[in-house]
């Protein structure tokens, strides 16, 4: 069957409408069903979803909106219109209106899957620099010096790499 | 590049011999990924789209040297082998008809593809036959933490792997079940099934991707979130949700044949007649029998019909595959009758 309102694809929709006791039938293509507002709960796409989202009105919507990333010239209510970023520091940059658009979406909003290699060093280092930190303290306050000044060379070391 | 080999060989995903492979088509990871150095697509230019593609291309050609992987250079190839592309799976529709500096490295298996300059500068998406959601996490993973060592992703501490768009971020990654569910369909039980995974947060679309609608009762289930968890913990819920969905659905097959048996049967075999003697038959037709079809090879109806003949048609009898097996273009009339034509000589 063609779709009678474009007369070009296949009908895939059939609609049955009652009007004051009136039966009347349409049969549609996807196309001219979505155009017509007809609910198709297979189809629905991520960004219409987002679209939704965004909708919510917010406190303080007209300053978010106006935001400006200065490394990619996006503002937010470009990405709200589009629903993508334009760069990675778009997640900086928009963060207050990001934030709870992850929650809605994810539920959460900390990553905590797969970790670059190279990320994953960097952190481990961090976390090591301030362990040594606290650790200094403690062993100065002993009188340890032969420790601190290991400590104190491991501690450079990591700050010029993390530097780099 | 040889186009022959396309239609020489089947990918992996379609040789229907994956376990649970009665219901579960395939199984398929992707990864979403962006360069640290390098703005979105959303705003790059022309030029800047070029130089991503070069520099990605020249790291995918190191960190995949053997010739069992190839690059394809999608921006000047014909629609038609574009087309093709996307019909195998190997490509998204977005990545086929879109327009700029953009490609995609396939292995010779297709077990693996991935994509650059589609949405994200890189999806790396790994496919298999049947349900194997590990094989192919570690398929995907692998490659990924090959491509790592090579390039710097755009990474985040509090957010994980950046993206384009919000709904990919943190780990980037989708995996998507292909589902065969023809007796939830016939017994009109899909809108429970339906329900049930858009309240445990999953996305259902049909056979080709987002926003195409459900064809030949073939579903895509899919997870919605990608951050908070981690790809363990997004596997390991696939691995509870599934298999309710295939109890489900064999709990269906099994009382439609104990309560209609005739009628299932006649389904079955009204569906082989048509598509072993047709004249002519759209692409439509062919896939709502070629569900039929394969209800029957499962339900032990017919026999003498392997799976991977099956799941081979509803590829091979797509617009791009009958044209390239042609050697020529072909008007939706003309495709029709080879269709027909093709169908009759592959069917046993």
């Amino acid at each position: 069957m063609i779709c009678g309102k474009c007369s070009k694809n296949q009908a895939t929709v059939h609609v049955t409408e009652v009007v004051n006791g009136t039966k009347k039938e349409a049969h549609l293509c996807e196309e001219c069903a979505r155009s017509a507002g007809i609910g198709m709960k297979f189809t629905f796409s991520i960004s219409d979803i987002l679209g939704n989202l965004m909708e919510v009105p917010k406190a303080g919507k007209g300053e978010t909106g106006s935001l400006r990333c200065p490394e990619c010239g996006i503002t937010y209510s470009e990405f709200k219109a589009k629903t993508r970023l334009g760069c990675a520091n778009d997640y900086e940059v928009f963060k207050a209106g990001l934030l709870p658009l992850l929650e809605k979406v994810h539920q959460s909003t900390q990553h905590v899957g797969k970790t670059p290699r190279t990320v994953e060093s960097v952190v481990r280092k961090e976390s090591e620099l301030v362990r040594l930190k606290r650790e200094l303290e403690t062993v100065v306050k002993s009188e340890n010096f032969e420790k601190a000044a290991q400590i104190r060379d491991r501690i450079k070391t990591l700050e010029t790499e993390l530097s780099e | 590049m040889k186009w022959d080999d396309f239609l020489q060989r089947s990918g992996e995903w379609l040789k229907g011999n994956g376990p649970d492979g009665d219901v579960v088509v395939s199984t398929r990871v992707r990864l979403a990924r962006n360069l640290s150095r390098f703005p979105f697509l959303t705003v790059a230019n022309p030029e800047t789209r070029s130089q991503i593609e070069q520099y990605v291309r020249g790291r995918l050609q190191e960190a995949f040297p053997t010739r069992d992987f190839q690059y394809l250079s999608l921006m000047r190839m014909p629609m038609i082998d574009r087309q093709l592309l996307f019909e195998r799976h190997l490509v998204s529709r977005e990545h086929a008809v879109g327009e700029g500096e953009r490609g995609v490295a396939i292995n010779s298996d297709e077990t693996l593809s991935i994509m650059v300059n589609e949405e994200d500068h890189l999806r790396l998406q790994a496919m298999r036959s049947g349900l194997q959601l590990d094989l192919t996490w570690e398929g995907v993973d692998q490659a990924d933490t090959e491509l790592e060592k090579r390039l710097s992703y755009a990474f985040h501490p509090r957010f994980g792997y950046l993206t384009a768009c919000p709904t990919n971020v943190g780990t980037g990654m989708r995996v998507s079940v292909m589902l065969h569910l023809p007796a939830a369909v016939i017994s009109k039980q899909m809108d429970k099934v339906l329900q049930t995974l858009a309240r445990l947060n999953y996305t259902v679309r049909g056979l080709n991707g987002e926003g195409t609608s459900p064809v030949g009762d073939l579903f895509q289930i899919s997870n919605q979130a990608t951050l908070g968890k981690s790809e363990q913990d997004i596997l390991s819920e696939m691995r509870k949700v599934v298999p309710e969905v295939l109890k489900f659905e064999r709990s269906w097959r099994h009382k439609l044949l104990h309560d209609e048996p005739r009628k299932v049967e006649d389904k079955v075999w009204r569906a082989y007649g048509i598509l072993k003697h047709a004249r002519t038959i759209s692409s439509e037709e062919t896939i709502e029998l070629l569900s039929a079809l394969r209800l029957g090879v499962h339900l032990g109806l017919l026999s003498h019909v392997p799976m991977a003949a099956v799941n081979e048609l509803f590829v091979f009898t797509q617009p791009s595959h009958l044209q390239k097996i042609e050697g020529k273009a072909l008007d939706p009339e003309q495709r029709d009758v080879v269709r027909a034509e093709f169908i009759r000589k592959r069917l046993p």
